[in-house]
């Protein structure tokens, strides 16, 4: 008996298998479960001829069985439905590689990408964000860091004069100035803006953004600039990149540092003599930075010897530039849409 | 500053001279913040070789040829040459066959004119020294023969810029730099020597010197020297001071050059018989004189001007220029050398008042050695007197009324240890600070107290200190580590903002453009923004060009310039917007600053997917991007009206939007007149006070529950006067406040037959709904009716 179900049940699931449409598949169903002439339904009734000891087993297999064969008999019907839909006679077929239809999106500008970034980086570590004016004093934006009236470190910057004492900040680190004159420490403060030089060429802009920091407190050192700013860089440029820290000269810090990455486009080889973006230095200036000067904590009346802090600022169109492979400074304020669209959406 | 490697060499003896090439020096410069920013070999070796010319014949077949005999290696040769100055007995460069020209030109036998020439005396133009073709090269009688030109040039150097910061006046001259070699590699400086019988002379000349302000000079030298009649400089002088990129003019001068670049203490040499008075005067200028300069440029002087005078009469400016009428000259033949120590502040005014920069000014605005003029001095009159029959008349002036007292500075270990993060042993502080040349008066377990070199003025506080030894003991030596950061106020509320208009306005297929604050006074009168009384324009009193020496008013110049730069480009469709910055004076005369959100769309609204029609953008396409913007921004109800439009937006297309009960900006399509002024397709734009609509954002709203029962919809159109607002309706019915009206939309507008002329028709959906049972027809009807009687009546309106 169990054999006679042994053998049913493999024919049945062979034919199943060959089965290619529906009617061929409602023909194996009358064939084995059909009321009257189906191979299966003859084993169930044969059941109580068996000797009372053998029927319960007997019959708790065929109704497994049965069960099985009826699953398998679905899940085929519903097969073969499906490939009879797409398959549909003499239908177009779908032409995948079609494009989608996408609605149109603008893009974001590559300055705010890479500032929002840069920004990003620093809040995760704990920093703050703070702002000040465009138009800015002369106290606030020179005196104040250090940089008196007269001085030759005022030739570091070719400066745009909207009055005797009021110019286009320079750069951002006034706004260090405006903080501190606000708050006490502990301050760890990112400054995003846009500023001004005299300067226009396809290196120099006359308006550029730059991303100032600082952070203040109690025992703050060296070690940490170099260990804040070699994280941030190392998340910028992702893959490990090499960071140098050269002594410097701002007047607002002391000491200060030139901080460099190895240049990313010829990855130091040294054979590349003609690298156009490191000139064959293997490094590239990328930020500006040093211990804030005693000096710069007295005009906003800290105590220096409770306090220490450093301070750096960095240029959002350099890092853009070497993150993007550009090399004209201009394309970000033409702001041709042929530029704008190679950033995704 | 540009200075030769072997210069500096001369001065310094490094513990391992073989393996401290320059490469390896312009590292080590560097990495202690003096940045090296180009080396380069100063001239390629051709191989010239200084030979003496034996004989010069005329050539037998060309008048301007002439055929010479050399000797090379002890080989006579023959050589064809056309130079008007070689003649027999001199000494020249020659080039042998196989050798090549800077400019490529290879040397062969080959015969001239029928006569074989075997080799080549050169000019130094050819062989790549200067640009001087008039003849092969005059070396002098002592030039050994038969020895390598480019060596005896001193031409086998190179050449170094270094970037000196403008705290480090005292490397800007190879000592300096010399000095700082000595510290970083533990080497020895190797200042050149004064002769002894200098060095004994008593501090008097036959010429006084009086300074009048010792605030201003703090010191005067000065020396004599007869017999001084200018004449070319050797080769070696005049080519370092050419690879330094100085001009060389005569030994004179070039003398005073060499030396200011050495010692970094500028030196001006006077025509001594120019000094009639036999006084030298320091004051300045007081009582406006001029002062013809030896660039021949009549300068007007200041009252704070420095001068140097002859008595009464002014003879030079002070530590910028010297005056034309006591340069030296041609007939020159007494010097008076001055070497002085000038205010840096009044040398720098006096530079930028008359916009000269010169060597000498650079060097006085960032500080000069005080101590340093008499060793500058006595070297000039040293190399003086080795070039040529110099006769130094016996003696000096030196007024120092300005001596200053060394600094004494304390330095505490823990101080070094707060700011570096890393403990230096007290011996390695010691050792850094002695090799700077910085004299250690007093040291405790604590604390030492030390005092800086006259050259190091820069030097006057414990930070000053503590970043020397940060510089010499090396930024790498310093471990990085991460400070512990106190938890503050975390998040930015306008951070937020301004990310989420980014990407409502990009969404809406708007590209983000940063454009330049800068505009024309024309285009801020015809677009003063959202100012109001308060649009008067911030001027800027350089600007880069005279056409934009504003700041905007408004982002839409700044806007339009890029639609100008896209139609240009025949770009069809352009849709842009930023959000900035826009800059007013004030009422009061204060500056103020704002941040704007502005846009425009100009074309055809790009449509998705194949085959998808495009259509030209409308009024309500501006308005809706706005809707959107304002409305994910927090404001979910604004107000629109047609009123007070601005001249520069279309009147019939044109609407100002207030959001939470203030105004804050507009939206249109400008006006065929500013669009034709400006050469324009037409386009629709908006203006928006960002900081308004941030300030007065309700970002805050409740869930209302998901209505239990259907509503029931009737429509009803009217017909009133064109310009009867639609929104007036939905309004109305807001206040009427009619239980079981829920809302109305409009859904249509339309003029044209049948209407009338003057009027329109306008489509509402009026939505009626219970919280708590389903509505039957009949009561909607009779709400329906009531509301459609009552709305006629109160608007003039008929049923259409």
């Amino acid at each position: 008996m169990i054999e006679a179900l042994e053998k049913l049940h493999e024919e049945a699931v062979e034919r199943l298998e060959r089965c290619a449409s529906e009617p061929e598949l409602e023909q194996i169903r009358i064939d084995y479960l059909g009321r009257k002439g189906g191979k299966l339904t003859a084993l169930m009734r044969g059941l109580r001829e068996l000797p009372a000891g053998e029927r319960p087993r007997a019959g708790q297999e065929l109704n497994r069985r049965r069960a099985e064969l009826e699953g398998l008999l679905d899940a085929r019907l519903k097969g073969l439905r499906e490939s009879t839909e797409t398959l549909a006679d003499g239908g177009p077929r779908l032409d995948v590689t079609l494009p989608g239809n996408r609605p149109e999106r603008g893009r974001v500008h590559p300055l705010s990408r890479v500032t929002d970034e840069i920004i990003d980086v620093f809040t995760g570590m704990g920093f703050e964000i703070a702002r000040g004016p465009d138009v800015e004093d002369d106290y606030h934006n020179f005196e104040a860091l250090n940089i008196p009236r007269d001085h030759p470190a005022r030739d570091m910057q070719d400066t745009f004069f909207v009055s005797d004492d009021h110019v286009l900040r320079t750069h951002t680190s006034p706004v260090q100035i405006r903080v501190m004159e606000q708050r006490r420490p502990p301050l760890q403060i990112i400054a995003p803006g846009a500023v001004y030089r005299h300067d226009d060429d396809a290196t120099h802009s006359p308006v550029f953004h730059q991303v100032e920091g600082f952070m203040v407190d109690h025992d703050i050192t060296f070690g940490d600039l170099k260990g804040v700013l070699t994280h941030f860089l190392e998340q910028i440029f992702q893959d490990e990149v090499r960071v140098r820290f050269r002594p410097s000269f701002f007047p607002f810090t002391e000491p200060s540092a030139e901080v460099d990455i190895g240049c990313i486009l010829c990855r130091d080889d040294k054979d590349s003599g003609g690298c156009r973006v490191c000139r064959g230095s293997g490094w590239l200036e990328i930020l500006g930075s040093g211990m804030i000067d005693p000096n710069v904590f007295d005009f906003v009346g800290y105590d220096t010897e409770a306090f220490s802090g450093f301070a750096f600022g960095m240029g959002v169109e350099r890092i853009a530039m070497l993150k993007y492979g550009m090399d004209d400074i201009r394309m970000f304020f033409q702001n041709d849409v042929r530029f704008l669209r190679q950033f995704p959406p | 500053m540009k200075l030769t490697f072997n210069w500096l060499m001369e001065l310094v003896e490094v513990p391992d001279p073989a393996a401290f090439g320059p490469d390896e020096l312009a590292e080590r410069l560097t990495h202690a913040g003096l940045e090296v920013e180009a080396v380069k070999p100063l001239s390629d070796d051709a191989g010239a070789l200084i030979v003496e010319v034996a004989d010069v014949r005329p050539h037998p077949n060309a008048d301007r040829l002439s055929v010479c005999e050399i000797h090379d290696a002890g080989e006579p040769r023959r050589i064809v040459c056309g130079a008007p100055n070689v003649r027999t007995g001199m000494k020249t460069a020659f080039l042998r066959v196989g050798a090549v020209l800077p400019s490529g030109q290879a040397i062969e036998r080959r015969p001239i004119r029928g006569v074989p020439s075997d080799g080549m005396l050169c000019s130094e133009k050819e062989l790549g020294f200067s640009d001087d073709h008039r003849g092969i090269m005059e070396l002098p009688g002592d030039a050994p023969a038969g020895t390598s030109l480019q060596e005896y040039l001193g031409l086998n150097d190179w050449m170094l810029e270094v970037s000196i910061t403008p705290n480090r006046g005292d490397c800007l001259s190879v000592l300096g730099l010399a000095r700082e070699i000595a510290a970083l590699t533990g080497g020895r400086l190797r200042v050149p020597a004064v002769p002894d019988h200098l060095r004994n002379h008593p501090p008097a000349i036959p010429v006084s010197v009086e300074i009048l302000d010792p605030v201003l000079c703090p010191r005067y030298s000065a020396r004599l020297i007869h017999g001084l009649r200018p004449a070319p400089s050797p080769p070696w002088l005049r080519f370092r001071l050419e690879a330094c990129g100085i001009r060389s003019i005569n030994h004179i001068v070039d003398v005073t050059n060499y030396v200011m670049l050495e010692t970094g203490q500028p030196l001006h040499a006077f025509d001594a018989q120019s000094i009639a008075s036999q006084r030298i005067v320091v004051r300045t200028a007081g009582e406006a004189n001029t002062l013809t300069t030896l660039d021949g440029s009549d300068r007007a002087l200041h009252p704070d001007d420095l001068l140097i005078c002859d008595g009464d009469t002014p003879a030079a400016l002070a530590g910028v220029m010297g005056g034309a009428g006591s340069e030296v000259t041609e007939e020159t033949e007494s010097v008076l050398l001055e070497s002085a120590h000038f205010d840096p502040l009044t040398i720098r005014r006096t530079a930028k008042r008359m916009g000269m920069h010169t060597e000498a000014s650079h060097r006085f605005e960032r500080g000069v050695d005080p101590d340093g003029t008499r060793y500058a001095m006595d070297r000039a009159v040293a190399l003086w007197e080795q070039l040529g029959e110099a006769q130094v008349v016996p003696g000096f002036a030196d007024a120092y009324p300005g001596e200053r007292k060394p600094a004494e500075i304390t330095l505490r270990y823990a101080s070094v240890k707060r700011a570096l993060g890393v403990e230096l042993p007290h011996d390695r502080i010691h050792g850094i600070i002695e090799s700077l040349g910085i004299e250690i008066k007093r040291s405790s377990d604590h604390d030492l107290v030390v005092s800086p070199p006259s050259y190091r003025f820069d030097l006057t506080r414990e930070a000053d200190i503590v970043e020397e030894l940060a510089r010499v003991h090396g930024y790498d030596n310093i471990p990085a580590t991460l400070p512990a950061v106190r938890m503050g106020i975390q998040g930015d509320a306008l951070l937020r903002w301004v990310r989420k208009t980014r990407s409502l306005l990009t969404a809406e297929g708007l590209n983000e453009v940063v454009t330049l604050p800068f505009c024309s006074a024309a285009m801020n009168r015809t677009f003063p923004g959202l100012w109001g009384e308060d649009g008067k324009p911030v001027r800027i009193a350089n600007p880069l060009r005279q056409e934009t020496d504003e700041m905007r008013l408004s982002l839409l110049p700044g806007l339009i310039e890029n639609l100008h730069y896209h139609s240009e480009r025949r770009s069809e469709t352009s849709m842009i917007f930023e959000l900035n910055k826009v800059f007013s004076l004030g009422s009061e005369g204060g500056y103020t600053e704002r941040m704007n959100v502005a846009g425009l769309i100009r074309g055809h609204r790009p449509q998705r997917g194949l085959r998808a029609e495009s259509r030209a953008f409308v009024f309500a396409d501006m308005k809706g991007i706005v809707e959107d913007l304002l409305e994910g921004l927090g404001h979910a109800n604004c107000r629109w009206r047609a009123d007070a439009p601005t001249p520069i937006l279309h009147p019939g297309g044109f609407a100002a939007v207030s959001a939470g009960g203030v105004p804050v900006g507009y939206v249109g399509e400008i006006s065929p007149r500013v669009r034709e002024d400006l050469d324009l397709p037409t386009f629709f734009l908006f203006e928006l006070d960002f900081g308004a609509i941030v300030n007065y954002a309700r970002p805050d709203f409740k869930v209302r529950p998901i209505p239990r029962f259907p509503s029931v919809e009737r429509d009803l159109a009217i017909v009133v006067a064109e310009d009867f607002p639609s929104q007036t309706v939905i309004d109305w019915v807001r206040e009427l406040d009619r239980a079981l009206i829920e809302r109305v939309d409009v859904f249509d507008e339309y003029t044209g037959a049948p209407i009338s002329e003057g009027r329109k028709s306008l489509a509402y959906k009026v939505f009626y709904r219970s919280t708590e049972r389903t509505l039957t027809d009949h009561e909607v009807n009779t709400v329906h009716e009531d509301l459609t009687r009552r709305l006629c009546a109160a608007f003039d309106a008929t049923l259409r």
